[in-house]
């Protein structure tokens, strides 16, 4: 095997791997330690790791201060469920014809793909919001979902076609000679084979849809019922004070549902992303 | 019913010609093996059978129908590829089902077509399975099975049993042949194995570079290899090729002064040479017998098989030279060895390859 490390060497692998941890994770122990405090003692000076009048009143509250904090989490989930859902409608036969077939500029539009990757879209809302005007689409939940699509489809492409590359060809070609047509194929045998890579795919997809909604939703739709979660949080800000506890709850409560869905998902992410990388 | 012909078949990737003009006519229900080097065409040639590639320019007749364009189903063909291409994800029984699903046949039929193709080839008990559980011999099976329920006209195989380790091999080369007469079928199998073409095959097409080089039974080919490729891909040990130079010739024979200076006459159609040509001898180790006579060799290598035992070794001017001797014989590594052969086993080839015919030979090469 491979863990011939020494104890020296160990003792640095996992304080290496404890400081990144303690990087990415501080923010969320941050906003949770925020939403238990009440809100006058959130700018206690100094400051005071621990108290003891830690409480979950803003878990109970945040639903009387922001009255459509329900409908705000569950358009957020909506929102970037219809994302991904519709990306991976346009991601499968886009990423199986990028695999299989053979035609005109077949690489030089994979790279505009990629430059189309490149842009974020703040640098293309002033043209989107015009688009999606003079179609009707603002202030509706398609003012939301359509840009992520199409900010979403070509990673999904890239992603996807590079792991469908990796399925023998002869399978495909033993289907045809066993009659099966193109679709037939691609339902009873690529797609069952490529469970793994399309989950892939689809946590990504749903990640960047997620993140990437509140850009959308401040600018493409004033509807207050059917703005996500990350625009919703906006309405902690008050005239006279911000309730932070309440906001960080909120977050959080907002994540939950996704978290659980991604501590399922995760055996097949990991195996999803390695598969094929080792001869079995 | 299912005779299977190529009518200048010719085929190019690009610029590379890889089979040029090639026709064959392949009875019905005839084993007709591809055999030749890699590289030679023959995996190209089935899949243009199997209407996988298309062929640049020529046709292909399927009891007596011209399918050059028709879907490989239509061809009324069906293949067996190198690496089984089983589905993983579908148990044995669907994988065997699959062409039948996807025709939309109706249940019962296809659970009786199912189960006989599963009974043919012993996997009733193994249906419920994936492929991946298991052995490769069983998975080779399945791999026929899925071709076999179709009833299709001609089958193609495509170097099936490289995958398989040599003692599985063996048997399933019993078993193919056992295959073939209880189906009753036209077959097609591509190798680059010749113990599998010389073992299974009714017919012999021998490739090299894209032409045919001998289409025949395989005791024709062995006897009368046509070519010196032929002659040195058929047989095992090869065949040893030893320059020489012709000193008469008329219709009746030959005589050459090997290299080293022994001479011999061979009953060979000598029509075609005259005094002083190069030409080279064929001898195959198996034909040669140790006795005074003939050409000695030094011995260099030797491996005691039990029933027989191959000499490697070099002629006089280092020409290499392998004999096929008793198991018992009385040979040593390092040690000289007189060596003689009688003539007519002798096979003469021309500067360009080509073989000039032996007058005879045993009664069982002749045209099959």
């Amino acid at each position: 095997m491979m863990d011939k490390y020494t104890k020296l060497q160990m003792t640095g692998i996992y304080a290496a791997v404890t400081v990144f941890l303690i990087f990415i994770l501080l923010p969320f122990f941050e906003m949770f330690m925020a939403s238990l405090r009440p809100l006058e003692h959130l700018f206690r000076s100094p400051y005071q790791f621990w108290s003891d009048d830690f409480s979950f009143q803003a878990y109970r509250d945040m639903w009387d201060t922001v009255p459509l904090l329900g409908r705000y989490i569950i358009n957020s989930v909506f929102i970037a469920s219809a994302v991904t859902g519709l990306t991976m409608i346009f991601v499968v036969p886009a990423a199986y014809a990028y695999a299989r077939l053979n035609f005109p500029f077949k690489n030089g539009s994979l790279a505009i793909f990629l430059g189309v990757n490149m842009f974020t879209g703040a640098v293309l809302l002033i043209p989107l919001y015009r688009v999606l005007r003079s179609m009707g689409l603002l202030n509706t939940y398609w003012a939301m979902i359509v840009p992520g699509v199409a900010f979403l489809i070509p990673q999904g492409i890239w992603l996807l076609r590079s792991y469908l590359e990796k399925i023998p060809r002869e399978l495909e070609e033993a289907a045809f000679v066993d009659g099966a047509s193109r679709l037939y194929t691609l339902r009873r045998v690529v797609l069952p084979l490529a469970t793994p890579g399309l989950i892939v795919v689809g946590t990504a997809v749903f990640i960047g849809a997620y993140a990437q909604q509140f850009l959308f939703a401040i600018t493409f739709n004033q509807q207050r019922e059917l703005q996500p979660l990350p625009a919703g949080l906006f309405e902690f800000i008050g005239y006279q004070d911000v309730t932070w506890n309440q906001m960080m709850a909120a977050a959080l409560t907002g994540i939950l549902p996704v978290m659980v869905i991604f501590l399922f998902l995760q055996k097949y992410l990991v195996a999803g992303l390695t598969a094929g990388a080792v001869k079995e | 019913m299912a005779t299977l012909e190529l009518m200048s078949i010719s085929k190019s990737f690009g610029s590379a010609k890889v089979l040029h003009d090639i026709s064959l006519a392949i009875r019905d229900k005839e084993f007709v093996v591809f055999v030749g080097p890699s590289g030679c065409g023959k995996s190209t040639l089935l899949r243009i059978i199997a209407g996988l590639e298309e062929a640049t320019s020529g046709q292909i007749m399927i009891g007596g129908e011209d399918v050059s364009t028709a879907h490989p189903v239509d061809r009324g063909i069906s293949m067996v590829f190198q690496s089984y291409a089983l589905y993983p994800h579908l148990s044995v029984y669907e994988n065997i089902a699959f062409p039948l699903r996807v025709q939309k046949m109706e249940k019962a039929e296809l659970d009786t077509r199912v189960q006989q193709a599963a009974s043919i080839l012993q996997l009733t008990d193994k249906l419920q399975l994936k492929p991946g559980q298991l052995s490769g011999g069983q998975r080779q099976r399945v791999a026929i099975g899925r071709s076999i329920v179709r009833n299709p006209k001609v089958f193609l195989f495509d170097e099936p049993l490289s995958n398989l380790d040599a003692a599985l091999r063996g048997d399933m080369r019993v078993e193919l042949s056992q295959l073939h007469r209880s189906l009753d079928a036209t077959m097609v199998y591509v190798t680059h194995d010749q113990v599998e073409a010389m073992t299974m095959a009714d017919r012999i097409v021998v490739l090299n570079g894209g032409h045919v080089e001998q289409f025949g039974t395989p005791m024709e080919l062995y006897h009368h290899p046509r070519t010196k490729f032929v002659a040195s891909f058929i047989g095992q040990p090869n065949m040893n090729l030893i320059p020489a130079t012709v000193s008469a010739a008329d219709a009746t024979g030959v005589k050459v002064t090997l290299t080293g200076g022994h001479e011999m006459v061979l009953p060979v159609e000598g029509g075609r040479v005259a005094k002083g040509d190069k030409v080279e001898v064929g001898i195959r180790p198996e034909h040669v017998q140790i006795g005074d006579g003939g050409f000695p060799i030094s011995v260099n290598v030797l491996e005691r098989l039990g029933g027989v035992s191959i000499t490697y070794g070099t002629l006089g001017d280092g020409v290499r030279f392998c004999a096929s001797l008793p198991g018992d014989a009385a040979v040593e590594e390092g040690q000289p060895l007189a060596l003689t052969v009688s003539p007519e086993d002798c096979h003469v080839f021309d500067a360009s390859g080509d073989v000039l015919r032996r007058m005879s030979a045993p009664a069982i090469a002749a045209n099959g």
